[in-house]
């Protein structure tokens, strides 16, 4: 039930991510502002979204028709699938438009700069720290009920799996163990976007850093929300394990569901880096000397979408395609950020087994 | 503050950031007191390397324009109102500057009353404190 759901939301966002990409990045290509409409941008977009949504669907729908008893990494496959036809497709759209951009020269006559606002370190904005709320409550419950209801289990528990196994007190409290990771995990992550340097267009400095600044508030609050409902789901999913709630099979996963699609739905609204939130920007010519351009950066986005770039002592920077932040693979600082997010679940799963041996 | 740069220009990085800065003090948009982001900070504001950062801070350090400490990050020293330069050296290094770059007008032609215009416009920008000191800026000997 899990891996078709994240099927169906990866089909989504990869449909999406065009929608929601700045418009001075379409598919990864740096273009100056005034070519954002360019048509044979409008022309790959549509190109795009005919390819990616037939995608999509098939897969997820070939997700949630595979038998219950079909093998474990089935659904897996179909993931991996989808996701290279949607990076081919974004790689035939992005050549496309790299080809028309080098023919046509669209960054002669600009000035292609990068702009940092000093200010932003001066007054940098604060962490929500009380939307942390919701998924402490949630966790503190869970871990309460725990406790109650272990002296009365029986010998031999029921997992969400259908397996049955003997108790213990981590297969007891694994839910609290994946709600710790997740809620941590993803203030983890939030710190160190706080960090990062903000988005800004080199064409409109303020109005993008007031845009950024918004938009960062309200990611790490829709995030945090997200935390506290996986939190809840895991809850539930402890709740039948401790045989205290019949629910049916995919009940416990409607909170889950629920935030990603608010994740979803403020990425639509909001679009990368706030480009759709008030104040708007002119479009970038102040009318005096050459046109400002956000720099031509296009060498450190391998296929659009890896961003490399050794000189760059950033750790985090904004995605190019789709919305959010990627990690600066020529930072080795980042890889050790992809190590410490990938390698818990993995040496956790690892320690329970040993602990069950 | 807002600092732009040109990474791919024909002006070194570290220049950039170092005459920024200088224009920004200038300006009165950074008074003397007022603090920069770490060299750390702004290198990853910037996506330039670390070293290009400090470069360029360690030449407005040697300018006597900012304090550099350990804990308290870069902090502007100077402004306009701070009285005249503390290194007379500094005036004819200006100077020799300054006569290169009135000559790259004249010899393309700019008329002296053209000169002094863009010379007005540009002094008509700077911070002075009100009173007198802009007499001692047109003192530094053309």
């Amino acid at each position: 039930m899990a891996a078709d759901a994240t099927v169906g939301f990866a089909g989504i966002t990869l449909v999406l991510a065009p929608v929601v990409s700045k418009p001075t990045v379409p598919f990864g290509v740096r273009v100056p502002p005034e070519r954002t409409a360019a048509p044979i941008i409008r022309a790959q977009r549509r190109v795009y979204a005919c390819r990616t949504a037939p995608v999509a669907a098939c897969s997820t729908a070939a997700a949630f028709l595979l038998p219950a008893r079909a093998a474990w990494w089935l659904p897996r496959l179909i993931l991996v699938l989808e996701l290279c036809a949607c990076l081919a497709c974004l790689q035939l759209a992005r050549r496309q438009i790299m080809a028309v951009k080098q023919a046509e020269r669209w960054f002669a006559g600009h000035r292609q700069a990068v702009v940092a606002d000093t200010g932003w370190r001066a007054s940098p904005p604060r962490f929500p720290v009380r939307w942390l709320l919701p998924a402490f409550v949630v966790v503190a419950a869970t871990v309460a009920t725990g406790l109650l209801r272990y002296p009365d289990l029986p010998g031999h528990l029921t997992l969400s799996s259908g397996r049955v196994v003997p108790r213990s007190p981590a297969r007891v409290f694994a839910p609290v163990i994946a709600q710790v990771f997740v809620t941590g995990l993803w203030t983890g992550i939030l710190l160190i976007v706080y960090r990062a340097r903000p988005d800004l267009d080199a064409a409109d400095p303020s109005a993008s850093a007031a845009r950024y600044r918004t938009f960062l508030g309200w990611v790490a609050r829709t995030i945090l929300a997200f935390a506290a409902c996986v939190d809840l789901t895991m809850l539930l999913l402890g709740l039948r394990t401790w045989q205290l709630l019949r629910l049916p099979g995919g009940v416990p996963l409607l909170p889950l569901v629920a935030g990603l699609l608010a994740i979803v739905a403020l990425m639509i609204r909001a679009g990368q880096g706030g480009f759709r939130l008030a104040p708007a920007g002119d479009g970038g010519h102040a009318g005096r000397g050459p046109a400002t351009a956000d720099r031509d950066d296009d060498r450190f986005w391998k296929g659009g979408f890896l961003y490399v770039n050794r000189d760059d002592p950033a750790l985090m920077v904004a995605r190019r395609f789709g919305a959010g932040w990627t990690v600066n693979y020529g930072n080795p600082a980042g890889w050790l950020l992809i190590a410490a997010i990938v390698a818990p679940p993995f040496a956790l799963s690892a320690v329970l087994a040993a602990l069950h041996a | 503050m807002l600092l732009p740069i040109e990474p791919d220009g024909p002006v070194p990085i570290y220049q950039q950031i170092r005459d920024r800065i200088v224009e920004a003090i200038a300006s009165g948009v950074q008074p003397a007191g007022s603090g920069l982001p770490s060299v750390r900070q702004l290198a990853v504001d910037l996506g330039v390397n670390f070293h290009t950062v400090n470069k360029g801070y360690d030449a407005l350090r040697r300018e006597g324009l900012l304090r550099i400490g350990r804990k308290s990050g870069a902090v502007v020293r100077r402004d306009p109102a701070s009285g005249p330069p503390e290194d007379p050296g500094l005036i004819d290094d200006w100077a020799a500057r300054l006569h290169t770059l009135l000559a790259e007008a004249a010899a393309q032609g700019m008329s002296a009353a053209q000169i002094m215009a863009h010379c007005e416009a540009a002094i008509a920008g700077f911070a002075f404190p009100p009173g007198g000191s802009t007499a001692s800026a047109g003192g530094g000997r053309p």
